[in-house]
């Protein structure tokens, strides 16, 4: 496997918190690669450090030591002005929460990272309305976050992840907050639409029912990775 | 991004309301309450000002204000008359006589006597009757509000409103008989006496015995003539004090506010809707950021730099700054409208405008920089905190 | 297009509606214009004065000598007299009378006369006769005595009668002078100003605030200008100087410097009033003009302004009248 297809190349992450007094190491030495077109599930316990390991991924939170590469770019030796462009085009997020600006429509929610990417705004509309459509939501661009279902809602956060074509997906637990069914249609959609050749997906998670999606599962413990299991045809 | 941060800001109907009308109360009591005050303090001087003919006023030297009368001798005003670079100078009676009604009640009037040729110093609008009028034997002028009210004769009927005091109706000053030969428009006074026209001769007799009786000098300088110049000459060469209008209405205001609570009681309402409308609006803006704080952590991730917050915070605060204040000296403007048939003092300057506007915006700007600190302040990793 | 703009659109309208109230609410106050122009001085440095019109012989209240009711009055205010004429007449029915009675009396001292006279000539025919009789018998010395005494007795008589005729003259001549006083008539050749006199009513004696009649000499007319003590010092003789009449600024004249009344009097105000206050002393100065220049009437109010030299000529010209303006 080519450097090229190494979408994110983690080595020797640490990272500690200074918590009130006393100091919280929250990652020790991680090594780990993602490759392009794979889907990587990172699992732990609580305060494993699986968080504060794809904030570091997706350039949001700086480590203290070590390396991690995004497609070649290493974030933390990186101007604060290309981060934030660097992240803008190729990073997309899938919360939990799902964190959609609550006064914004569904359309308007996922033309963001566009109108972030310096597009005009109709043109990011016409954009986010055909992105939509392919997440199923043809009917309900018009509509409120408040409006719609909880999976509705996820779908919507997929649709604007990915609207600008990024390159990696940072997704935090995406399906905890939703039943199995609609869970594991998320997922379906994820692995759909979401992932193809050059992109890789991060998805945080400890919802075991999803494991089965994962191209790649990392488990990690106490900020460490303990193993990394990857599917067959994988090395 | 400025179109999300106006839909952020009014999707939130609530709060952007709220931010509003905070904005709108500190606004509206930052220009209605010194507006009365104005217009209170306005009142103080606005004989002097509906006297508009006179550059200059002379007077005793002790003379406090306008209500504060020193008389001087006859003979001065041939000495004011007799400075170089004085174009006229005319006498000016002024003083409180009573008036016995037709029931039998007393009121006291402010009492104005005018130079009886030129009759300068009358009031700014005749409604009835004509100035010239005055020259007519005990005919006096008086004015439409204290005619309306203060002077007005008691209905027949007990329960009826008072028969407002007509031309051709007789009054008696001073046990002199007095002919109301016109009605005249004035702003109102301080303290809202009703104000009775006559002429300086015929006033000297309405007036209590006293040796001295003429209460002001009216000059108007000579075409070219420095008005400030001629103040200081008339000073040096009479002894008297010389104040130009706008001098003499700084005096008499000064007075008022050193003498009275006035300005402290409005100092204090102003400051109170400024803390109120500050502190309503600064804390439901700040909160309305914390509360999205999280999505601002999100665009923060997605890529938007700390100077595209700053600038939709900004937006934001201009915007409720701008509808607030709007709001405000909009309902300042249509309080002081509806009141404009009242006794209420109501006096909008643009001045105020300015000072409303420059108080919402300190409010707006601390606000906002409230909420800016902590949006810089933001790590934008929150966004994976549960 | 802005989703809710009715708030934005509201405060729009009230900022607009607070600038309209700003600028209709601040217009200045209309000022009543005089109603006719004040009188402006001429001259850039002067002394300002307050004059009253009065006639050149100043205006004179005539008196009567003797009290009464007056019987007819002779002049209408406006009538020009010469000196002498008869102005009014007191009732003198009084005086008349008397005057007949004094008539009579001197026709009865007249007739006294006569009959003194006829007394002289029949003693003196009497002594004629004693003294022609030659003898010394016929009659006796005695007798020629008491004849010649008779004659100069009645020749006192005589005397008596004529003393009494003069009294009787000198008593109708008292009468009619008392008569001629109950005519008064003018001192100088002049106008009638004011009558105050009218038929029936009684005319005493003595100053009053209302003299009977005024008169006065209206060939030319004086303005006394009252000068503040306080100007006194810049008053110069030679200084130009003008009036214009009260109501009016256009009626003006120059006039001309008559006399100085070196006497600082205390001021009297000219508002008529009967216990004029008294509040400071005035220079009084006198100027005359033709009565012809001004539509003007005696004990009329004018603005006086004389050319005086400046304030700030510092040290004052001790020689009034001396000093060419500063």
């Amino acid at each position: 496997m080519g450097t090229a297809t190494v979408a994110v190349e983690c080595r020797g992450v640490r990272k500690t918190y200074d918590g009130s007094g006393q100091q919280v190491v929250a990652l020790r030495g991680i090594d780990l690669d993602i490759h392009a077109g794979e889907l990587m599930m990172l699992v732990g316990p609580s305060g494993c450090g699986k968080t504060t390991l794809i904030s570091v991924i997706a350039g949001i939170l700086d480590q203290d030591e070590g390396l991690c590469r995004v497609f070649g770019h290493d974030l933390l030796h990186m101007k604060d002005k290309d981060k934030l462009r660097f992240r803008a085009a190729n990073i997309g997020f899938v919360f939990q929460t799902y964190n959609l600006l609550p006064s914004l429509t569904a359309a308007e929610n996922v033309s963001i990272p566009m109108i972030l990417n310096g597009i005009s705004r109709q043109k990011a509309q016409r954009r986010a309305v055909e992105v939509l459509e392919r997440v199923g939501l043809a009917e309900r661009t018009g509509s409120l976050p408040s409006e719609l279902s909880g999976g509705q809602q996820q779908r919507v956060a997929i649709a604007r992840a990915l609207v600008h074509g990024p390159k990696l997906i940072v997704c935090d637990e995406p399906t905890s907050a939703l039943d199995h069914e609609t869970g594991h249609r998320v997922m379906d959609l994820l692995k759909q639409v979401a992932l193809d050749e050059d992109r890789a997906l991060v998805i945080v998670t400890h919802d075991a029912r999803i494991f089965e999606f994962a191209d790649c599962i990392a488990q990690m413990d106490d900020g460490q990775v303990v193993k990394v299991v990857r599917s067959s045809g994988q090395s | 991004m400025n179109y999300i941060a106006l839909k952020m800001l009014m999707g939130d109907r609530g709060k952007y309301l709220g931010i509003v009308m905070g904005l709108t109360f500190a606004s509206l009591i930052m220009t209605q309450q010194p507006a009365i005050f104005v217009g209170l303090m306005m009142r103080s001087y606005s004989f002097v000002t509906d006297v508009g003919l006179p550059d200059i006023w002379v007077m005793d030297p002790k003379v406090q204000f306008v209500d504060d009368i020193k008389p001087l001798q006859d003979t001065k005003l041939f000495r004011v008359r007799g400075v170089s670079g004085v174009d006229w100078a005319m006498p000016m009676y002024k003083g409180m006589i009573k008036a016995r009604l037709a029931d039998g009640t007393f009121q006291t009037c402010n009492v104005i006597g005018l130079d009886d040729a030129t009759l300068i110093g009358g009031p700014p609008v005749m409604l009835e009757g004509r100035l010239e009028d005055l020259r007519r034997a005990d005919s006096v002028i008086v004015d439409i509000d204290g005619a309306r009210d203060k002077l007005a004769r008691p209905s027949k009927d007990p329960a009826g409103k008072p028969v407002p005091l007509k031309v051709g109706d007789t009054l008696e000053l001073n046990d002199r008989r007095a002919v109301v030969v016109g009605i005249a428009k004035t702003t109102r006074t301080f303290q809202s006496q009703p104000v009775v026209y006559t002429t300086y001769s015929r006033a000297t007799l309405y007036a209590p015995r006293e040796r001295k009786l003429l209460s002001f000098v009216l000059v108007k300088a000579r075409p070219g003539q420095e008005v400030h110049a001629l103040t200081r000459r008339i000073r040096e060469t009479t002894g008297l004090a010389a104040y130009t209008q706008a001098e003499f209405e700084e005096l008499t205001v000064n007075y008022f506010l050193k003498n009275t609570g006035i300005p402290i009681n409005f100092g204090m309402s102003v400051t109170l809707g400024f803390i109120v409308g500050a502190a309503i609006a600064g804390q439901t803006f700040y909160n309305f950021t914390l509360e999205n704080i999280r999505q601002f952590g999100v665009l923060k991730a997605m890529g938007a730099g700390n100077g595209t917050l700053l600038g939709m915070i900004l937006l934001q605060a201009t915007l409720v700054g701008m509808v607030g204040y709007g709001l405000g000296v909009g309902l300042t403007s249509l309080f002081g409208w509806s009141m404009r048939n009242t006794i209420l003092a109501f006096k909008f300057p643009w001045q105020l405008l300015v000072f409303s506007g420059l108080g919402v915006t300190l409010i707006c700007v601390f606000s906002a920089l409230l909420s800016i600190r902590k949006v810089i302040k933001l790590e934008p990793a929150i966004v994976f905190k549960g | 297009m802005l989703p809710k703009a009715t708030l934005p659109i509201l405060a729009v309208a009230g900022f607009l509606f607070g600038v309209y109230s700003v600028v209709t609410g601040n217009q200045p106050p209309p000022v009543a214009p005089a109603v006719v122009e004040p009188a402006r001085p001429p001259f850039a440095s002067y002394i300002a004065g307050a004059g009253i019109v009065e006639a050149r012989s100043r205006n004179i209240g005539i008196g009567t000598p003797l009290p009464g009711l007056v019987k007819s009055v002779e002049v209408k205010v406006g009538d020009r007299v010469e000196a002498g004429a008869v102005l009014f007449r007191l009732d003198d029915r009084e005086p008349l009378a008397e005057l007949e009675i004094r008539r009579a009396d001197l026709l009865k001292a007249q007739a006294g006369v006569a009959e003194a006279e006829a007394s002289l000539t029949d003693a003196n025919t009497l002594l004629a006769l004693a003294d022609a009789v030659a003898d010394e018998r016929a009659i006796s010395a005695e007798d020629i005595k008491r004849r010649r005494n008779a004659v100069l007795i009645a020749k006192a008589r005589l005397e008596t009668a004529h003393a009494q005729v003069r009294q009787a003259e000198a008593q109708l001549a008292a009468v009619q002078t008392t008569l001629d006083r109950m005519v008064v008539r003018a001192p100088i050749r002049g106008e009638v100003l004011q009558v105050n006199v009218r038929l029936g009513e009684y005319a005493t004696t003595g100053f009053l605030s209302t003299p009977l009649v005024i008169m006065g000499d209206m060939d030319r007319l004086h303005v006394r200008v009252d000068i503040d003590e306080n100007d006194a010092w810049r008053f110069r003789k030679d200084g130009k100087a003008y009036g214009y009449l009260r109501g009016n600024s256009q009626l003006g004249t120059e006039l001309k410097l008559a006399y100085v009344e070196p006497y600082i009097v205390p001021k009297r105000s000219l508002t008529g009033d009967s216990t004029e206050r008294v509040d400071t002393r005035v220079l009084q100065v006198l100027y005359s003009f033709d009565p012809a220049a001004l539509p003007v009437f005696v004990g009329q109010q004018m603005d006086v302004f004389i050319e005086a030299p400046e304030y700030t000529g510092s040290t004052p010209n001790p020689q009034p009248g001396e000093g060419g303006g500063g």
